[in-house]
């Protein structure tokens, strides 16, 4: 079986994209009310509308199993709009909707990842789904029974009804096989809802009951609208897939007191289905005219709360809608992303071409600077295409902490601060798993399970997860801190002995060190295997992940105080401003962000120290000289510290000095990492993050400053 | 930059002969690129060649083993360079107009490797194949996959992957990345 109905798959990427979009949305509003304790009409409203949307593409999409999901999720909201009041303390709905979040998210990433998916059997799901439903019903259940009595009454009498002359009908056939008309109806209906007022449409229940479509194929779906929007409106119909021919209703008088026994109509519809559009489109002015005065008395009885809860709903988020925003593909974002790369590479090979040297060229000068102006900005508005607020990893956490609060029994608090902070995306992606590794740590290992052991520290009952982002100097810093036990050095240091992890006597080790030891391969304190953590993979997982995305990673933490996992990660990856440096053949690149200032210094200002190592004192602080030529063990001709220059350079507090030939000039670089067949050296450790192709076709490596700094 | 260019004409038409050695035909079950290290004639199949280009400035990488050069950039790529002189265990040679630089991808890792010359491209056919069981003990056969008989000479057609990658190494992990 083709899993997707034919003719769909261009589709399906937007499905799944807007899909994950809703249920994301549904997530965040489900927390936040249940945090709040509070359910407002609205909130409902959206919950449903959500459903409801997703149910509706579902369907379009052929994907029957996720359809049925929705739908009974949007039976139960169903029932709690009719009566919010049931809203008030059923913790269980949340647990159901909550489950049924996570089904979908799965079964989205099976579709992504394998189209030929054959779809998840949900019916356990839908079973509780139907039992959480009829709990809620429950004492309501006679009332109900007496509503439905009336309903088929109200069904009968639900035709459209022009309400005065300002409103007309527009009455729609969809093609012959086109199927699901009660959805297409739907559909048609939400469009016309984005852009006019739609005052009623009949059948009711186009959207859960799927026996309507019987109804709309014979009689067509009838929609009132202001008579001013009818013009526009039909151009919206007429847009719309599948559907087969429309016209302007002009007896409905008749259709309004019995919609099925209506006879006349088949007649004048089969003319009208016969007829070319554009007569029809004629036949509008004149039936347009036709003024309708008729009770709206009972066209309010059948769905009273329906129509002015939704409306406003639908244009509020069509609204927020049209901000103007459009999702792109990321792969062609990384395609414009690779062409300004080469574009700065091309800017300085022809600026900085050698065949220019020792030219006077003033012309030449200024029109290079504005180049360099604009290439700049266009740079700068590439790179903030790609640049997203970190509110949506964070927001993920909130449900980690409400699940695992739960399962672990442990009253625990998320705060979450800077979340507007923005990175590049391709980061924020690899965040993720990190991110959750480390809160769930939080919960499990960190915050204590006694409540009493928190007291007897002075700590409130409550704990507490941080979940904090700030940005500074082209670097995101993003902590994840929780105030529980801390860590157990004690324990570490021995866990860490019995898994031979130990290069020097216990005793050597600074707290700090002791720390970070547990992020190191092959090290988990956790002697039990628990759901959420300790799987094996450890701390050592997360940091390689952070490595990867060029960030670093350390632990402070204090017994009984809690600890903090700092994680520090650059803003973008791909261009850096460098400093081009040359030592004996190969031309080094130093991030300007690292540099404090280079300096050529004469001999007598080298100290030594005991076992000859230099120094030098600058400002009343010593620092050591690093040279690049021992370092990498590079041919040089420029040893001698007068001949070269000194550039000091800082990271995480510490500075150095590196000493190289000279400094050839500062350029933007396109960072690009070694090819992959060097990745089982291991070039980050000797100070390299990678490399970049200069304006004259040579390749510099680039110095990963943390590193060097060190490993020294 | 300017060093690719520098193709010379034997480079030039055995890169349109790789372009068009895609299908092999008739008898023949392969082709192979020759090319000279030593004096000795080698080979790597055709398959796994993208291109010859000349000498181009080799960046040193420190902390590398020392067969492998550092990294050319062949079009804005950033391709490492073996040293086939060095990874038999070879003396060095001062590189020289004749010195090419085959460009591989196996895997998809794309290497390029340092010959002394490129020779010809040859079809192998089954029956001047030999297999190496027999030539145990013949010099580097490490590398060596098949021999190649032609009417006047021998020639060591190379495993590309023991040639580029140590026995310990898993490929697939690189290649996945």
């Amino acid at each position: 079986m083709a899993k997707v109905e034919a003719g769909m798959e261009g589709m399906v990427d937007m499905y799944l994209f807007e899909t994950t979009t809703l249920i994301d949305q549904l997530d965040e509003i489900l927390l936040r009310t249940e945090q709040a304790n509070e359910f407002t009409d609205d909130d409902i409203n959206e919950v449903f509308r959500i459903m409801h949307t997703v149910k509706g593409s579902s369907a379009m999409m052929g994907f029957e199993n996720l359809q049925k999901l929705a739908h009974k999720g949007e039976d139960m909201f169903f029932i709690i709009r009719e009566d919010p009041s049931k809203m008030k303390d059923i913790g269980f709905v949340y647990d159901l909707v909550f489950q049924m979040s996570d089904l979908f998210k799965a079964e989205i990433e099976e579709i992504r990842s394998n189209p030929d998916y054959e779809g998840t059997d949900f019916s356990e799901m839908i079973a509780k789904l139907e039992n959480g439903a009829k709990m809620l019903q429950g004492e309501l259940e006679e009332a109900e029974a007496a509503e439905a009595g009336e309903h088929p009454a109200a069904a009968k009498s639900g035709g459209v009804e022009a309400a005065n002359e300002n409103q007309s009908v527009i009455r729609v056939y969809f093609d012959q096989d086109c199927k699901m008309e009660n959805l297409r109806a739907f559909l048609l209906l939400n469009r016309l809802k984005e852009s006019f007022d739609v005052i009623d449409w009949f059948p009711k229940d186009v959207e859960n009951n799927s026996e309507s479509s019987a109804t709309i194929q014979e009689d067509g779906f009838l929609v009132t609208l202001n008579k001013a929007d009818v013009d526009e409106a039909l151009k919206v119909v007429e847009q719309s897939l599948n559907v087969d021919t429309y016209e302007i209703v002009t007896d409905e008088k008749e259709e309004s007191e019995s919609a099925a026994q209506q006879k006349a109509a088949p007649a004048a519809e089969q003319s009208a289905q016969s007829a070319p559009k554009e007569e029809k489109t004629a036949q509008a002015k004149p039936a347009a005219e036709t003024k309708k005065e008729t009770a709206p008395a009972k066209k309010e009885a059948p769905a009273p709360a329906k129509k002015p809860e939704r409306a406003p709903v639908q244009q509020a988020s069509s609204n927020s809608g049209k901000q103007s925003l459009i999702s792109v593909n990321l792969q062609k974002l990384d395609q414009l992303h690779d062409i300004v790369g080469e574009i700065i590479t091309t800017e300085s090979m022809v600026i900085s071409n050698p065949e220019l040297d020792g030219l006077k060229l003033e012309s030449f000068q200024k029109a290079a600077r504005e180049l360099r102006k604009l290439t700049d900005e266009l740079q700068d508005s590439v790179m903030s295409i790609r640049m997203v607020p970190l509110i949506g990893p964070f927001q993920k956490m909130h449900r980690i902490v409400r699940d695992m609060k739960q399962k672990l029994g442990k009253n625990v608090e998320l705060v979450i601060e800077g979340e507007d902070t923005e990175v590049d995306k391709s980061i924020v992606d690899n965040l993720n798993d990190p991110l959750m590794h480390l809160v769930r740590n939080c919960m499990d290992h960190g915050i204590e399970e006694d409540v009493s052991e928190r007291i007897e520290h002075g700590k409130p009952e409550k704990g507490t997860i941080r979940l904090s982002a700030t940005s500074s100097a082209g670097e995101v810093i993003i902590t994840v801190a929780d105030d529980g036990g801390g860590i157990d050095t004690d324990r570490v240091l021995q866990k860490a002995e019995e898994a031979g992890l130990l290069t020097k006597p216990a005793s050597e080790y600074s707290e700090r060190e002791i720390n970070n030891m547990i992020m190191l391969p092959g090290f988990s304190t956790n002697t039990e295997v628990t759901e959420y953590s300790g799987r094996g993979v450890g701390m050592d997982v997360v940091k390689k992940n952070i490595e990867k995305s060029g960030g670093s990673i350390f632990v402070e933490s204090k017994r009984y105080e809690g600890s903090s996992f700092i994680i520090k990660i650059p803003l973008t990856l791909a261009i850096i401003a460098g400093m081009e440096v040359r030592v004996g053949d190969v031309i080094f690149t130093v991030p300007t962000s690292a540099i404090k200032q280079s300096f050529k210094i004469t001999n007598n200002q080298i100290i030594y120290d005991t076992q000859g190592n230099e120094m030098i004192m600058l400002r009343g602080e010593c620092y050591p000289i690093l040279k690049l030529y021992q370092k990498y063990n590079l041919e040089t001709e420029t040893t001698d510290f007068e001949q070269g220059i000194l550039i000091l350079v800082e990271a995480d507090g510490k500075k150095v000095c590196l000493f190289a030939d000279k400094l050839i000039g500062e350029q933007q670089v396109v960072v690009k990492p070694f090819p992959s067949y060097l990745s089982r050296y291991n070039l980050k450790a000797e100070g390299l993050s990678g490399c970049s192709i200069m304006g004259d076709g040579s390749i510099s490596l680039i110095i990963d400053v943390n590193n060097v700094i060190d490993k020294q | 930059m300017a060093d690719i260019n520098k193709v010379s004409e034997q480079q030039n038409e055995l890169n349109e002969k790789i372009n068009k050695a895609a299908k092999s035909s008739g008898t023949e079950i392969a082709k192979a690129l020759t090319f000279i290290i030593d004096d000795r004639i080698y080979g790597v199949d055709i398959s796994y060649v993208n291109e010859i280009v000349g000498v181009p400035h080799i960046t040193v990488i420190p902390g590398i083993p020392r067969y492998i050069k550092g990294v050319i950039n062949v079009r804005s790529k950033v391709i490492p360079i073996i040293d086939v002189r060095s990874r038999f265990d070879l003396p060095e040679k001062e590189h020289d107009d004749k010195t090419s630089t085959i460009i591989i991808t196996y895997m998809d890792i794309q290497v390029g490797i340092i010959v002394d010359q490129v020779q010809e491209v040859l079809s192998v056919k089954a029956e001047n194949k030999a297999d190496i069981p027999a030539l145990e003990r013949v010099n580097n056969n490490k590398f060596i996959e098949y021999i190649l008989e032609t009417n006047d000479s021998i020639k060591m057609i190379l495993d590309v992957k023991k040639l580029i990658f140590d026995d310990d190494f898993d490929i697939e992990a690189v290649a996945a990345e």
